[in-house]
């Protein structure tokens, strides 16, 4: 029991091609698949002490070991989906064995099975919208660009001279509204985006804005969405969004894809091993 | 506290070699959360009229002093403002991001 089975998607058996490689894995191991049916999920062997419960907790907050994890995920989930349609599994989907693979395979076929069917020749495209750096106010706290440690006479604004306790307060409220007022803009253009968006996709998943951390990214992350889109209109879709957001300067929008379609694939499959 | 390997940003991490430094993060990080929610209700109160032009000289002058101290403050110890904003995790952010 020093083993267990880390499981990437779950397939048709049929598949049209066959897969030369399905990359590293997330430890380096073989991937390869355990079939139950019609349905074969692809797994790899990992240490049972980096993956078992209490270690996965610890894990999932260092974000290096995530991103390591993800990017090995993500190239199983690409080279699977290369061959026909693949269910991506939730980053981190562990198993005992071949047995607990089968019987989740086993107890989620119908739906395992209507989900590939929904999802087959579909992609999906990531849009992120950003407030830009230009359209905000003047940074609000410690340290910011303004700060000079020449003393309070240099607080930002640049009246020259002293400033007083009052127009300090005036100041601050002032900026606090214009940043208050882009970001609602921002927010507005991000819904106008997402409504045009939405009526040219299938469906559509809203993510939780995405940590600055992560990003590596200045301005707020106002919209991060997902959109399934049959791979057949992927262009299209790509071109509309740009042509709906050229020319602003007030947000940024970012695209990513075409990915697989990671973020519409039921959850259900991720059932305890 | 315990040194957490690299990568664990947010995090307040004490290690001897750089106690002070440590330290004082976590002093700023609890003196910038006051002065965040001081600035906030005193904002609320300007915008509502409610303080006199005495009341207000007086704490826009503190807050503006505040910031000042702060500003040279994280200077010396080399801490951005990111440094002060802990992680709390599922609850998100100590201090809003702007």
């Amino acid at each position: 029991m020093t083993e267990l089975l880390y499981a990437y998607a779950v397939t048709g058996r049929e598949p049209g091609t066959a897969v030369a490689s399905y990359g590293q894995g997330v430890t380096g191991a073989p991937v390869f698949p355990v079939a139950e049916g019609e349905l074969a999920a692809l797994v790899s062997r990992v240490p049972a002490a980096g993956f078992d419960e209490v270690a996965l907790q610890a894990q999932l907050e260092d974000l290096e070991w995530l991103e390591r994890v993800a990017r090995a995920h993500h190239e199983v989930v690409a080279a699977a989906s290369s061959a026909g349609c693949a269910l991506p599994l939730r980053l981190a989907t562990v198993y005992r064995d071949e047995d607990g693979v089968r019987r989740m395979l086993r107890t989620g076929h119908d739906r395992l099975r209507a989900e590939l069917d929904r999802l087959d020749g579909r992609i999906e495209w990531g849009v992120k919208v950003y407030t830009t750096p230009a359209a905000q106010a003047a940074p609000v706290g410690p340290a910011g660009p303004g700060a000079a440690p020449a003393g309070p006479a240099a607080a930002r604004g640049g009246a020259g001279g002293t400033v007083s306790g009052r127009d300090y307060l005036r100041q601050r409220l002032r900026q606090r509204q214009t940043q208050d007022g882009v970001l609602q803009q921002s927010s507005d253009l991000a819904d106008r985006l997402d409504a045009e968006l939405s009526r040219l996709a299938e469906d559509r998943r809203v993510h939780r804005p995405q940590d600055p951390r992560l990003s590596r990214r200045d301005g707020v992350n106002v919209l991060n969405a997902s959109y399934l889109v049959p791979a057949a209109d992927a262009h299209a879709f790509a071109e509309r969004a740009r042509t709906l957001v050229a020319g602003e300067t007030r947000v940024r929008v970012e695209m990513t894809g075409p990915w697989a379609p990671y973020s519409f694939a039921g959850t259900g499959a991720t059932e305890a091993p | 506290m315990t040194t957490a390997p690299a990568g664990r940003r947010g995090r307040v991490e004490i290690d001897h070699d750089t106690v002070e430094r440590d330290l004082m993060k976590l002093v700023l990080t609890v003196v910038e959360l006051l002065r965040e929610l001081m600035e906030r209700q005193a904002l609320r109160r300007v915008d509502e009229n409610t303080l006199t032009e005495d009341q207000e000289e007086r704490i826009g002058l503190t807050l503006m002093l505040l910031q000042d101290r702060m500003n040279t403050l994280c200077d010396r110890y080399g801490l951005s403002p990111e440094d002060l904003n802990l992680d709390l995790g599922p609850l998100g952010p100590l201090l809003p991001r702007d």
